[in-house]
């Protein structure tokens, strides 16, 4: 019988494409159930009751999830001001190539970048010195690895901010914003009610989705919050990699514990996200 | 005089752009600086002599990393377009579009910690061949998602002109469908090479600190508190995504709607 060429297609891509995620969740769903797994003796609810009670895992989801909204809700609200009052400068030749530069950074980079600038024997801490602000490294305040996450936020919004300024001036541009403004003004619209009417919902409507995935790629960062980030609580990633990567057997299969529920909230996330039928941008 | 704030603004910002890459590069030539100098006792190409004599193994890395994201950057282009239209000619292709994102929007440490059984059964653990495939299953759904507007009805179109006019599968994709997608092949070809080039996570808990990629050296210079051989190795991981962005910009720049 003749495969169909297509037919081998979809099997390659099951095969690279799903097998590998499945394969993934049910090793963590298993291991988090005690079924596998090195000291484990079979089915137990005892890692998930022992992660549910300690509330280790609610406690790093909502310190992420404020990081992650936080760092996103400056990060578009940076980048619609922007895009609103410098689209014209940013069109220009020297400028147009400028801004894509914070693209060519990557986290780690950034993460390295920031702790050389804040920490206590940073740049900052030697300017401030010099400037009779300090007079010992110990004096300067707490700006990475602290309680508020300053370092990982500034990261963060240095890291997505760039990349919103452009995907909004592409947006902009592709969605001719600029003559709908113009027939706004022509019609009587303020400048207020051009940017609340016309420029934020048509910008918003466009990219909503990929804000929403940005948000999502943040909340499960691992190097900024590993370089940046403090003993506790930690965010998602770092959380569940140290309690998989622990001597004490029983944290491996609570880690797994945080994995499933990470993976189960993140796949809830992309199944609202991307299987509706998503309609035209402006239709009612 | 007046200043226009809107000049102001902008000359800042490009100074705050600019300014990592300054001082990255400043302080890879930097040496002995300690705290509150705020110049360094030393500075010059000492860092830069070293790297290049690979006492300290980072032009290994260079390469390493560079034969990593051409390897996944290679495989999952090519990969990512032949099976892409199979899936969004599917009839089913929004079910097929769900499950790819699945792996696309999970934080690629955290599958690669679930998926390090599997590869150290397979002898894919701690080597290089290992760090290419699971860098290739997080890059590839990147690339299948990255061809699902190509698959349109005017491309369908052409497919069927070339077959009505007596052409086979092989011209439809040599005269026809690789011509046309060329532009888009080359950008998801470097857009998967970065994704390659700047991973950390996967490639630490795959290669277990035994393939260095430059990510992974900036770790262990952190680690160390050798922050002057990072920021070398920071100037290696960044200045070939710039010269990229210098020959197009399309290269580096996700745009997804």
């Amino acid at each position: 019988m003749k495969i169909k060429k297509s037919n081998v297609s979809i099997l390659l891509f099951v095969l690279i494409g799903v097998v590998p995620f499945a394969a993934a969740f049910i090793y963590a769903l298993l291991y988090s159930f005690g079924v596998i797994g090195v000291a484990n003796n079979g089915f137990t609810l005892q890692f998930w009751e022992s992660v549910l009670a300690s509330g280790i895992f609610f406690k790093s989801f909502l310190y992420s999830f404020i990081i992650a909204l936080t760092a996103v809700t400056i990060s578009v609200g940076g980048a619609l001001w922007i895009t609103l009052k410098f689209k014209k400068q940013l069109e220009k030749r020297f400028l147009s190539f400028i801004i894509y530069l914070p693209l060519a950074i990557p986290g780690v980079v950034t993460g390295f970048f920031t702790l050389q600038l804040f920490s206590k024997g940073g740049f900052f801490a030697r300017i401030s010195h010099k400037f009779g602000l300090i007079t010992k490294a110990s004096e300067f305040p707490d700006l990475v690895n602290d309680g508020l996450a300053f370092g990982i936020l500034l990261s963060f919004v240095t890291m997505v901010m760039p990349f919103f300024v452009l995907l909004f001036l592409n947006v902009y541009k592709n969605e001719r914003v600029e003559e709908l403004s113009v027939l706004a003004q022509s019609l009587g619209a303020n400048p207020n009610q051009i940017a609340l009417r016309v420029f934020l919902p048509i910008l918003i409507k466009k990219t909503w989705v990929l804000i929403v995935l940005y948000f999502i790629f943040l909340l499960g960062a691992y190097e900024v919050p590993l370089i940046l980030g403090q003993e506790s609580p930690q965010m998602l990633s770092v959380l569940i990699i140290q309690e998989i990567k622990q001597y004490d057997l029983d944290k491996i299969s609570e880690g797994y514990v945080v994995a499933v529920l990470y993976t189960l909230i993140v796949s809830a996330a992309a199944i609202v996200l991307f299987l509706p039928k998503r309609k035209s941008a402006y239709a009612n | 005089m007046r200043i226009n704030w809107k000049s102001f603004v902008l000359s800042l910002a490009v100074l705050l752009i600019l300014f990592p890459f300054i001082y990255l590069v400043f302080l890879s030539l930097a040496s002995e600086w300690r705290f509150p100098e705020v110049w360094p006792s030393y500075l010059g190409f000492k860092n830069w002599v070293t790297v290049f004599g690979s006492e300290t193994g980072l032009l290994e890395s260079f390469f390493s990393s560079l034969l990593i994201s051409l390897s996944v950057a290679v495989f999952s282009t090519a990969s990512g377009f032949l099976i892409s239209k199979a899936v969004f000619y599917h009839p089913k292709k929004r079910i097929l579009t769900l499950l790819a994102y699945f792996p696309y929007i999970l934080a690629p440490v955290v599958f690669a910690a679930c998926l390090s059984f599997f590869f150290l059964k397979m002898g894919l653990f701690g080597n290089m061949t290992g760090v290419v495939v699971a860098q290739f299953i997080i890059a590839f759904p990147y690339a299948l998602l990255f061809f699902s507007s190509f698959w349109n009805a005017k491309v369908k179109s052409y497919e069927d002109l070339v077959a009505t006019l007596g052409g086979n599968k092989w011209q439809t994709y040599t005269k026809v469908l690789l011509p046309l997608a060329k532009g888009l092949i080359l950008i998801c070809f470097f857009q998967t090479f970065l994704i390659s080039w700047f991973e950390y996570g996967l490639t630490s808990i795959i290669g277990i600190g035994k393939v260095q990629t430059l990510t992974i050296k900036v770790f262990l210079f952190i680690k160390e508190a050798n922050y002057y051989y990072g920021a070398l190795s920071c100037c290696l991981l960044i200045f070939p995504p710039v010269v990229l962005l210098y020959f197009n910009k399309r290269y580096v720049f996700k745009k997804l709607v």
